[in-house]
Parts: structure tokens; sequence; C-alpha cells
């Protein structure tokens, strides 16, 4: 019987383990643990980002801040798997993408990521539906056509579907940009600079779509800006200086 | 990967259709064009000379002899199921009641001709329908000996012993030029009646021939059995008497095959600077792609998908487009082939979609390797550049890989092997050329800002990049001009083989006596002053070599036409050894190159001679190439003034008249004992082959033209993407619209002339290749050419390279701006 009891006991245990993890990794989307990148220069070694510890809450924005070359850009390539750090680990979603090959990292980025970069990188040949579709299309979903007018909707720009790149302003573009960065509904969603090629007045109003937006679809920003006044719209701010968090 | 090539299938026709993929498509459809329908042509061309010459034997084989044939010859045709048939020609007179006239009578089997056709008309000018023989008892004459003894339909002659009733008058026949039939006219009876006539007795002159045809591997097995034929039969095969005919032929199959090889090249060059922007524009899609969750294996089916489809529908498309190519140029060479056409096979359209898929596989595969394994982080470095490093070593395996194909498409290892050395030197000399360029236009220091400076200062900023333009131009100029060349020299060479004064009717059996009246009638008459030639009837016995006692066994007692003169013919060439020592003292003989190694003859050998009733030994002299195209009366041996002078001999001249068949009836009614021949028909046929060849080159040429265009457009393209960029930069911060002009125009001037002057040198060296190794013509640069191509080339690429910039000129540089 003792042993029947351990046993019995050593199984509530590890259940109860098992649901604080799940109930942990519910609310901790992401997590870097002691990240650091270096990369081989004409000048020697170079160490972008150092030693990073964060974690991101689902449904709590975060942004990161610093001037330019700081390395931003390159923690959010690391978090969001787009780049491998040269020390540390990565847990997007539940999964630790430091270890997963490529091809296994894009398909995490597929189904629940979404991406809004500085320079838009709209398809110049594809009109702002083509746009839009090109995530679900790679996913092979056949609804993509419903789904990318739905969030062009979203973004305020129905009436543009037809609209080439060139045929649009900068604060649309980059409309089309984040309606195509939701259109799978991504439980994240990482920004570059998002506002870095707009004027004020569009730069305002792509940031209020992006903070609306954990309302309409639940999904998790990570802002990374210069923007002092933008990050401050953020639950938590970390300040990046020559690669680490201040 | 599924799911890539779902995805690469979706989007294929709004990516050929925004322009990326069009020239490509292009590009290969031009491939596939070229090679569908130049590349069989060639073959036809060559099996429809065949069967003309076939047509000149009357079969594809034929066996001759002066003595009957051993009929074991006949099983072993039999055993290798060819068709079979058999002639017996000899001279004997036709007898009427009260007239006779030397005849050269044709017997023949049932089966006769084997190839060609046999045209036979009754009274009321009405085909008469059964071919072959006349039925025994029955003959058919031609239309001369009807008239010289007035014989009509049914009227009954006599040949020896037989009478034969004339069935039909003999329009035409097969094997017409064959032996001394030219000099008589011909009557063709059944063979079976030849005994009866019993006109053929020991010591006649009689020809034996057996014909046969059959496909190509049952003549080859039966030859093959032949192998030891006895000295006295002659085989004639239908590529031997073609030889002569054919060469104008054989060049323009090279010419076709050419054409062919370089349209390939050129639309390989054209593909590769169209595969090389459409991977430069590709980067960011496919980054994207990445970022957006693609994979490797999604990414890679995609292109392949895409990459497929060009293949396919480049490939149907060129097909069409060379299938009715075809059949333009077939029925262009409709005077040339005369075979039916067989049906459509399927290997144009296998050796179609070969060569689209080898073409786009060996540009592309390279860049299909670099666009699936994009780093996505591109994206967010704004990084879309594909080094240039990479570059080399994808171009290195797509030439290695293009050529090996080439080799097995082409089956031409030779031509292959010059091509590729020609390509690698001009590669190798516009590179040095490209990098001195750059070199010394960075010493230059260009301080005042004018818009031809900024065109060279350009020219140095992109530097491998300008190098790799003045190679794609100048190799893609350089196989257009060498063709240009080929082409017009091709063209030309034919053209001269036709003359407009070529002679159109052959007058034999002239007399002395009769000279000066048939000249004088020919001059008041038609303006002409005809240049007689002697004709000496003989007879070649034998041969001996001097101190030596090599056997002349080969030589048969053989009949010989002779003439002699003291200059060498126009349309003769020496060879070998020399014209007469002394003409008018030393008995000599100049003999054609051709008979000359048949009967293993050198020169100083002796050769004896039977003509007029004596027999004579001249010293052969020199050996001669004929030209036979010239339609001058040509002669296998000609004799020196020595030895020809005394012997008897009769006249022969070719004359060119007008309105020839009234002047000809009337000339033959004045002067009945005369044979004129008329080659009307022949050098017809003759002129509508040369110039139904050239048409056919012409349309080849273009095509390979439109490839080179192509090309060239394809390089001015493929940076203009960065040259916009710039373009709409300079121009925002100030710089005038004709600046920019200037700028674009200097660049493309240099680089344009550098390489067509690069180009034009080369292609001297490769057409001389070319013309001695592959079309035996003599080359000699054809300066107008070759300056009219430098100036177009130069042209084309400065507009094209100017009109290329336009368009971001005229936009207003922020919409230039915005779009990137
Ligand atoms: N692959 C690389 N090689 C060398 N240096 C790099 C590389 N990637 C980034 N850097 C450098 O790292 C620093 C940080 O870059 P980045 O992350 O883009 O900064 P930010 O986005 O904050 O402006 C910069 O100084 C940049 O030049
Ligand atoms: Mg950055």
């Amino acid at each position: 019987m003792d042993c029947f009891d351990e046993f019995t006991d050593k199984e509530s245990v590890s259940r109860i383990l098992k649901n604080k993890a799940k109930e942990i990794l519910k609310n901790l989307i992401l997590e870097l643990k002691n990240i650091t990148k270096e990369v081989n220069s004409p000048e020697g070694l170079l160490t972008i980002v150092k030693d990073i510890n964060l974690t991101v809450e689902q449904g709590k924005p975060i942004s990161l801040v610093g001037p330019s070359g700081s390395g931003k850009t390159t923690l959010l390539a690391i978090m969001a798997g787009l780049d491998l750090p040269t020390l540390g680990t990565v847990n997007l979603l539940g999964s630790e993408i430091t270890t997963l090959d490529e091809d296994k990292r894009a398909q995490i980025r597929g189904q629940d990521v979404g991406f809004v970069f500085q320079s838009f990188h709209l398809m110049p040949r594809l009109t702002a539906l083509d746009n839009v579709m090109l995530p679900l299309e790679i996913l092979g979903d056949p609804h993509s056509m419903d789904k990318a007018q739905e969030a062009l909707e979203q973004v305020g720009l129905s009436n543009r579907e037809k609209h080439f790149a060139a045929q649009l302003s900068g604060g649309e573009k980059q409309r089309v940009a984040i309606a195509r960065s939701i259109v799978n509904k991504p439980k994240i969603l990482f920004a570059d600079e998002p506002t870095g090629n707009l004027d004020k007045k569009s730069s305002d109003s792509i940031s209020d779509l992006l903070f609306s937006l954990n309302e309409i679809i639940q999904t998790t920003l990570v802002l990374v800006t210069h923007d002092l006044f933008l990050a401050g719209k953020c639950k938590e701010v970390y300040e990046l200086s020559e690669g680490q968090i201040l | 990967m599924r799911r890539g090539l779902i995805y690469g299938l979706k989007k294929f026709w709004s990516e050929v259709f925004s322009g990326d993929l069009l020239i490509l498509f292009f590009s290969i459809v031009l491939a596939v064009t070229s090679i569908s329908s130049v590349g069989f042509l060639g073959d036809r061309l060559q099996s429809s000379m065949q069967m003309q010459a076939s047509t000149m034997l009357g079969a594809d084989l034929v066996l001759r002899s002066t003595s009957q044939i051993d009929p074991e010859f006949l099983a072993k045709a039999k055993a290798s199921n060819l068709n079979y048939a058999e002639t017996t020609t000899f001279l004997s007179m036709v007898i009427t009641e009260d007239d006779n006239l030397l005849t050269s009578i044709k017997a023949v089997t049932e089966s006769y001709p084997l190839r060609g056709k046999l045209k036979v008309v009754n009274a009321n000018g009405i085909q008469i329908q059964h071919s072959g023989a006349p039925p025994s008892g029955k003959i058919w004459i031609e239309k001369k000996i009807s008239e010289s003894l007035g014989l009509n339909q049914l009227d009954t002659l006599s040949i020896g012993n037989k009478n034969l009733i004339v069935e039909g008058i003999i329009e035409d026949y097969p094997d017409r030029n064959s032996s001394f039939v030219g000099f008589y006219p011909t009557a063709i009876a059944n063979i079976a009646d030849v005994e009866e006539m019993g006109v053929i007795q020991t010591g006649s002159r009689v020809v034996y021939r057996k014909l046969f045809s059959g496909t190509k591997n049952n003549l080859n097995s039966f030859e093959d059995s032949l192998k030891e034929l006895p000295s006295d039969i002659r085989l004639q095969k239908a590529i031997d008497v073609s030889s002569d005919l054919g060469e104008d032929i054989a060049n323009s199959t090279i010419f076709f095959n050419l054409a062919s090889l370089f349209t390939i090249i050129i639309s390989v060059i054209a593909a590769m600077m169209a595969v090389r922007r459409y991977a430069n524009r590709n980067l960011l899609h496919t980054s994207l792609m990445k970022v957006f969750g693609a994979s490797k294996p999604f990414i890679f089916g995609h292109q392949i998908m895409q990459l497929t489809l060009i293949v396919i529908s480049a490939s149907i498309f060129g097909l069409i487009l060379g299938y009715s190519l075809q059949h333009l140029l077939l029925s262009t060479l409709q005077g040339i082939i005369i075979i039916d056409l067989p049906s459509p096979s399927l290997r144009p359209v296998i050796i179609g979609f070969t060569t689209a898929a080898f073409v786009v596989f060996a540009t592309t595969a390279p860049y299909i390797k670099i666009l699936s394994e994009t780093e996505p982080i591109r994206i967010l470095r704004n990084d879309f550049a594909i080094r240039l490093s990479s570059n080399f070593i994808i171009y290195l395996v797509a030439f290695f890989t293009m050529f090996g194909f080439l080799g097995v498409l082409f089956q031409d290892i030779k031509l292959i092997f010059y091509i590729v050395m020609a390509l690698i030197l001009v590669t190798f000399t516009l590179y040095l050329i490209g990098k001195l360029l750059i070199y010394v236009l960075s010493l230059i220091k260009f301080s005042n800002g004018t818009g031809w400076n900024l065109g060279l200062k350009n020219i140095v900023q992109r530097g491998n990049d300008s190098i790799l333009q003045i190679i794609i131009f100048g190799l893609s100029l350089l196989f257009l001009v060498v063709l240009a060349e080929t082409r017009t020299d091709l063209v030309d060479s034919w053209g001269e083989t036709l003359e407009e004064d070529t002679p159109n009717y052959f007058l034999f059996n002239i007399q002395e006596y009769n000279l000066n009246t048939i000249s004088d009638y020919l001059e008041d008459e038609a303006g002409i002053i005809p240049d007689f030639t002697p004709l000496i009837r003989g007879r070649l016995l034998s041969a001996s070599r001097p101190e030596s006692d090599v056997n002349f066994d080969n030589l048969m007692d053989r009949e010989a036409n002779l003439t002699w003169r003291y200059d060498i013919p126009q349309s003769n060439t020496l060879v070998d050894g020399t014209w007469w020592t002394n003409p008018d003292k030393v008995a000599e003989v100049s003999v054609d190159q051709e008979i000359a190694a048949s009967m293993n003859l050198e020169v100083g050998d002796e050769l004896n001679f039977s003509a007029g009733g004596k027999t004579f030994s001249v010293t052969v002299s020199s050996f001669r190439e004929i030209e036979w195209q010239s339609f001058s009366p040509n002669f296998f041996f000609i004799l020196s003034p020595a030895a020809g002078r005394e012997l008897p001999n009769s006249y022969i001249t070719s004359i060119k008249i007008e309105d020839s068949e009234k002047l000809m009836n009337k000339f033959i009614t004045r002067f009945p004992t005369i044979s004129a021949v008329n080659l009307e028909a022949i050098i017809d046929q003759a002129k509508k082959s040369i110039s139904s060849a050239s048409l056919a080159v012409q349309y080849i040429f273009l095509l390979t033209l439109i490839a080179g265009i192509l090309a060239l457009i394809a390089s001015i393209y493929s940076n203009r993407d960065q040259r916009t960029k710039e373009t709409a930069i300079i121009h925002a911060i100030g710089a005038s619209r004709a600046m920019i002009f200037k700028s674009a125009a200097s660049e493309f001037f240099i680089l344009g002339m550098l390489s067509a002057i690069t180009a034009i040198i080369f292609s001297t060296l490769l057409s001389s290749i070319i013309f001695y190794q592959f079309l035996d013509l003599i080359y000699s640069p054809n300066l107008i050419i070759l300056g009219l191509s430098f100036l177009l080339a130069i042209g084309f690429i400065f507009f094209a390279g100017v009109i290329s910039v336009r368009k971001s000129v005229y936009a207003s540089p922020m919409i230039t701006l915005r779009d990137s």
C-alpha cells in the first residue's frame, strides 16, 4: 500500500506541476533566457546583444526602445525566430524555437506570429488584397480571400482592395501591411519601427490601430521603436543600449 | 512542398505577365521554335535531296555493267527486301519504210522506274496509265523520233528483226542523264522483246543496269553483301550523284544547324539575364514568404512549379510556332523538297520540351537554391542583394551544362568545340576589356558634373555589372554577326552559281562545215556568237605508269568524250600538275580530279585512248576540279592541242537565248542534223531551289535576330531597377532630365561600342573557322555587313538603353522612390 500511496502522491504532484506549467505557458507567450548574439565583422567578433532576459505575457504589449544601432532589430529577429542567438534560449508560444530548424520555426511563424516592418514591404506587383492574402496562401487556407477582406476592413481599407502599393500613401501601405500581419489571427505581433517612415498624423493613426488590435483579435504586441511616446503606451518598456537592457 | 506547388500554380500567370518571367518565357519560346523548326529541316532536306538524286538514277542504287550481270545479285537484293528493276540500253537503228534513225533503245522491266516518274502520252496528249514498260510488241518514243521519222501513234517501226507498234510519246523519264543517251533520241521498249530484235551481238555497245530501291537499312545491308564486285560492274548510288548538286543544300543544312545552335545559345544568354533579374526581384518576395511561415520546401516547390509551367507553356508555344515556321519553310522550300511530308512525329515535341527544360533549369538551378535558402532576416535588414561571387559559379555551371546538352543535341562535337572555344575566348577578352575600362575610367577625376561624366562614373560604380553587360552585349553580337556574314555569303555564293547568262541550250553534233552557217545564223537571229568546243568520241583503253608496274585493273575499257583546247575552261580549277607544257608539241591530257582519284591516277601517268579509228597515248599533265553547275560543256578528259587537233571531231556549244522555244523550233528545222538539248527545266529547277533556300535562310536568320535583340534587351533591363532608383534619386536632388539622358547615353554608348568592336573582330575569326571547316567556302570579311552590324549594334544598344531610363526620367521622382 505504501508503495501505492507513494505512487498516487507522485502522480498528483506531477499533475499539479503540469497544470501549473500549462497555466504559466498560457500566459507567458514569449520567454528569452540569457540571449547573446555575436557576429563576425571586419573589425572582428562583435557582440550585438548581450545576456538579455525578458518575458512577454499574453495580452500585455511590450516595447523595446533605444537609439539606432542599439540592437533592437536584432533582438526582435531572435524573438520571432527569424534569427538564432549565439547563446541562450527562446521559448515562443510554448516551443523552444532555439532548438528548432528553420522550417519548423517558419511553421510557427506562419500560424501564430504576425509582422509589421518599418518599410512596409508590400509586394509591388500585387494588389492590396493579394498582399494581405499572401500569408494565408502559404498556409493553404481555402478561405484566404474572405479572411483577407475581413482584415482589410479591420484596418479600414476595404475600399482599397484593388490598389497596388504604388497607389497607396505611406500610412495606407502600413495599414495594408498590418492587415497582412493579422490575417492569420496571430497570438503575437512583432512590429519593427512601424511608424518610422510615416508623418506625425499617419503615425498616430497607425499606433492607435496597433494598440486596438489587442482587443479586436486578441494579439499581443511586441513593439520596437525609438519613439518614447509610442513606447509609453505599452505595459512594459525595455530600454536597450549597446545591446543590453538598462 | 505540395503547398508550394499549388501556390506556384495559382500565381503563375500573374507572375508571367508581371514581366519578370516574360523575357525568360520568350527566350525559351525562341529556343524551342528554333530547334523544332530548323533542327528537323536539315534532316528532311538531306533525305529529300537524296530522293531527288534517286530520281536522277531511277533508283537508290544501281549496278551497271557493259556485260550481262550475274543474277546472283538479284537473290541478294531479295534477301535484303529491295525492290528491283532492270534496264538494257543500246544503240540501234530505228527503221521505218522510208527512213531510219540511230536511237538509244532502253529496254526495261515492268517495275521500272523505281524512283521518279515516267511520263508517256498518247497522240491526244493524254497520259498513258500503265507505268513501267510498254507491253511486249509496243514501243514508246521521244518526240524527236516521231518528228524525224514521221511516225504517229499506232504506226509500226522495226528494230532489228522485231516490228513494234508506237504506243506513246515519252515526255519525261527519270534516268535521263545516264550515259550516252543524251546524244541520241530515246525509245523505251519491253525488255522481253530484246532477244527477238537480235541486235545485241558480241562487241555491241550495251549497258546493263540493275536498279534497286528500299529503305536505308536494307540498302546498306545489300551494299555490305556486295563487298567484292567484279571489276566490270560499277555501283552507282544516289548519294554520289547528288554530291555536286547537294553541296549547296548541305551548306544550307549546316547554316540551319548553325542558326539554330546560335539561337539557342543567345536564348540561353537572354534567359540568364532574365533569370538574374527575376531572382533579384524575387528575393524580397521569398524572404517575405519565409517570414510568413513558408518553409524551404514550400519556396522550392513554388519555384519548381513556376519553372515547370514556364517549360510547358513556352514549349507548347514554341512548338506551335516552330511547327508553323517549319510549314512556312517547307512550302518555301517546295522547289527543293519533293517528298511527301512524313507524318508528324513525336521527336520534335520531345526535343522541344527537353530543350526548354534544359535551358530553364540550367539557368535557374542556382537561383532556385539561393531563393529557397533565403534567410527571412533579410527583410528586417532590407538586404536583397544576390552576391556576385555566387553568380560566377552559377554561370560556369550553366555554361558547361549547356554545352553538354548541345553536344548531345547537335551531335557535332567539332562545331560545339569551336563554339565553346570562341565563347571562352571572347568572354575572357570582354572581361579584360571591361576591367581595363573601369580601371582607366577610375583614374580620371571627373570634376565638372556634366551628364557625360556622370555616365562614365556610373560605369565605374556599377563595376562587375558593367563588365557583365559588356560580355552579354558582346557575345550576343558575336553570334549575330557571324550568322549575318554566313547568311550573306551563302546566299551570294548560291546566286553566283546561276548567273543571268547561264546557258539554256546545248547543241550537239555540229560538223566542221556547219560552224560558220550556224554561227552566222545565231548571230543574225539572236545576236549570239557561240563558242564551239570540239567533241571527240573516244574510248579510254588503258593506263600505265612509267618505270613502275602499277596495275590499273580497276580501269576498264570505257567510252570517253574528249576535247582539246589551249586554255583551261573558266569553270575549271587546276588542282594538281601544270596546264600544257607545250601545247603544240606535247601530247598531254588534263583529267577531272574525281575520275583521276577513282582510277588511282597520278600526274605523269600515260593514258591510251582510241578515237577516229586510231589509238594514241598521252601523258597526264594535270588534274582539274570541275564546277558542274556552270552548265557549260565539261569534260573529264581534255587533250592538249598537239594530241587532239588531228582527231576527227564534231562540235558542241552551249548558248543562252531569250525566247528560246520559237527560235529553237526554227533552228531545228533549219539544221535538222543538230541535236539541241533544252536545259531550261533543269536551270529553272536549280534557280527555284536556290531562291527558296535563300528565302528559308532569311527566315531562320530572322529568328536568330529576334533572339539576339531579346538578349540585348534582357541585358539592358537586367539592372534597370537599380538604374531607375538612382535616376529617381539624382533627379530628386536636382539633376535635369537632359543630364540623366546624357548620363545613360554615354554609359550605353561606351558599353555598346566596346562590345561591338570586340564582337566584330572576333566574328571574323569565328566566321573564317566556320567557312573553312564547315562550309568549304573561302572567307573574306564582308566589310559592308561588318560595318553595318557595328553601327546597328551601337545604335540599338544606345537607343534601347536610353529608352530604358526614359520612364523613370519622366515619372515624378517621388513615385519612383515611393515604389521601392
Ligand atoms: N550581420 C551583421 N554583421 C555585422 N554587424 C551587424 C549585423 N547585424 C547587425 N549588426 C550591427 O549590430 C548593431 C545593431 O543593429 P540593429 O539590431 O539593426 O540595431 P537597431 O535596430 O537598434 O537600429 C548595429 O551596429 C549593426 O550595424
Ligand atoms: Mg532597427
